[in-house]
């Protein structure tokens, strides 16, 4: 599976919200620590180590553990937050 | 994006004020509270006040991690990222939070190696990569991040990293709920409800809301048109003298949560028997510690941390914000001497702050409003 790129680089591309001197902007969402979660693509699925390539609504990608889901699909639309998918969006499955 | 795009519809959003504005019985006053800080960005940034009908009122509560973490637990961090050996990763908004001396972006500018990371994952990626440092990750965040770090940490022992521990910040929602419902100066009408921390922990554990303290609650997603028909079901369950726990984000929140987010939460984390909240005081059985299979990859027992407990500075009022009491630009230091770029509290750091947003977003349109006596009626997205 295609690993995200930046993924274990602080500062790397996957850091949303990230100005240039390391912290989140006001104009931005919450990066991780509140209750704000965001909808993600499966675009690639490794399921011997559980995790998952993922795509965001602006064209980010990133490596997300997808243990708590259990086996998900390419194509499928999650929940993603922290680095973790937390849950289906929408029921369907592809 | 699918999930994404449709909820944010301006026609749409503007058809459900309306009906919003149908459900409002003369005369009578309603006060909503929306728990969760990411709820609070989005009423701000999508200026969703201006279309609701003046009787209707918003009330922003504790639910932003980052804000309610107090003085204390961030001088502990610092004391730890100062050591030489270690690597201290945290996410982007706990950098500004002000400790008693100074943030860990302050640290970090004398020397403190402090990065920035997205996950728990990649802090977990940094031990690997460095196994002759320490790293402790920083983590904070409540139902909706902790089985990110729980997971993290059952990586770390599965791949046997030694090099890697976790200070423990989590928290839970019910307790601080029930801590403003009890509050006797607070009067509310009903609850906005948390959605993300809902799809862990499910809807379950909020029917004390209704069952004890007669309040609705109705989860709810984070797009305009989810807040907007939140306010909608929480109105026409006042209308019909109705009192429930209702899930507007059903799209995404099943009923009885995440079974095996809860059960590696439950493997992972077990109950600290009090953890302070800024603003609200010493909450019982609302924080998270490691359980004692995981203790060795504890950081506060692993390093020494002060450990001591510092009053918030006294021009800063995020507690009467965190509890509703007043808002955000009834402060007094409110966009003077507090502002996102010099914070004094943590409601101006975080984008989920109350401050913040309403710093953002909200000011202008805000004050004019209020000078002019009228509210006004904008475009959403």
């Amino acid at each position: 599976m295609r690993r995200a790129p930046g993924l274990g680089r602080p500062g790397g591309r996957g850091v949303r919200g990230a100005s240039a001197h390391g912290t989140t902007h006001a104009a931005q969402p919450c990066q991780t620590c509140g209750d704000l979660a965001e909808p993600m693509r499966v675009l690639g699925v490794d399921q011997e180590v559980g995790l998952a390539l993922c795509l965001a609504e602006d064209g980010r990608e990133l490596t997300v553990d997808t243990a708590l889901l259990g086996e998900v699909l390419a194509g499928e639309s999650l929940l993603v937050h922290a680095g973790a998918a937390l849950a289906r969006i929408g029921g369907e499955r592809p | 994006m699918k999930f994404v795009a449709e909820f944010r519809d301006a026609e749409l959003g503007r058809a459900l004020a309306g009906e919003i504005g149908a459900l409002v019985e003369p005369g009578r006053s309603y006060k909503l509270m929306e728990v969760c800080g990411g709820h609070t960005h989005s009423i701000y940034r999508y200026a969703l006040e201006s279309l609701l009908p003046d009787q209707v009122e918003l009330v922003h509560g504790p639910g932003c991690p980052v804000c309610v973490l107090p003085m204390g637990r961030v001088d502990d961090g610092i004391a730890i990222a100062r050591r030489p050996e270690v690597i201290f990763a945290c996410f982007g908004d706990m950098l500004r939070i002000p400790g008693s001396h100074g943030s860990l972006l302050d640290a970090k500018a004398e020397g403190a190696d402090v990065r920035m990371v997205y996950s728990p994952l990649d802090a977990l990626e940094l031990a690997r990569r460095n196994p002759d440092r320490e790293v402790v990750f920083f983590a904070i965040g409540f139902e909706t991040t902790a089985p990110s770090t729980a997971l993290t940490l059952r990586r770390c022992r599965a791949e046997q990293i030694a090099n890697f521990s976790c200070v423990c910040n989590h928290v839970t929602i019910v307790p601080p709920l029930r801590a403003l419902l009890e509050s006797p100066a607070l009067e509310l009408d009903g609850f906005i409800g948390p959605g993300h921390v809902s799809t862990v922990v499910g809807a379950r554990p909020f029917q004390f809301v209704p069952a004890d303290y007669r309040k609705p609650l109705v989860i709810s997603g984070f797009e305009p048109l989810d807040v907007l028909q939140s306010i909608h079901m929480l109105l026409a369950q006042l209308a019909d003298g109705r009192c429930e726990v209702e899930n507007q984000y059903a799209r995404v929140v099943p009923w009885e949560g995440n079974a095996r987010a809860l059960e590696v939460m439950a493997e992972v984390f077990e109950l600290r028997p009090h953890f302070e909240w800024r603003g609200l005081g010493f909450i019982s059985n609302s924080g998270l510690r490691l359980s004692d299979a995981y203790a060795e990859l504890d950081a506060e027992r692993r390093f020494d941390t002060p450990g001591i407990r510092v009053a918030d500075p006294k021009a800063c009022q995020c507690g009467e914000v965190l509890k509703g009491a007043i808002k955000p630009w009834e402060c007094k230091v409110f966009g003077t001497a507090c502002t996102p770029e010099r914070p004094i509290g943590t409601c101006m750091v975080s984008p989920e702050g109350a401050c913040a947003a309403y710093y953002t977003y909200g000011r202008h349109a805000g004050a004019a409003a209020r000078g002019a006596g009228e509210v006004r009626r904008e475009v959403i997205a």
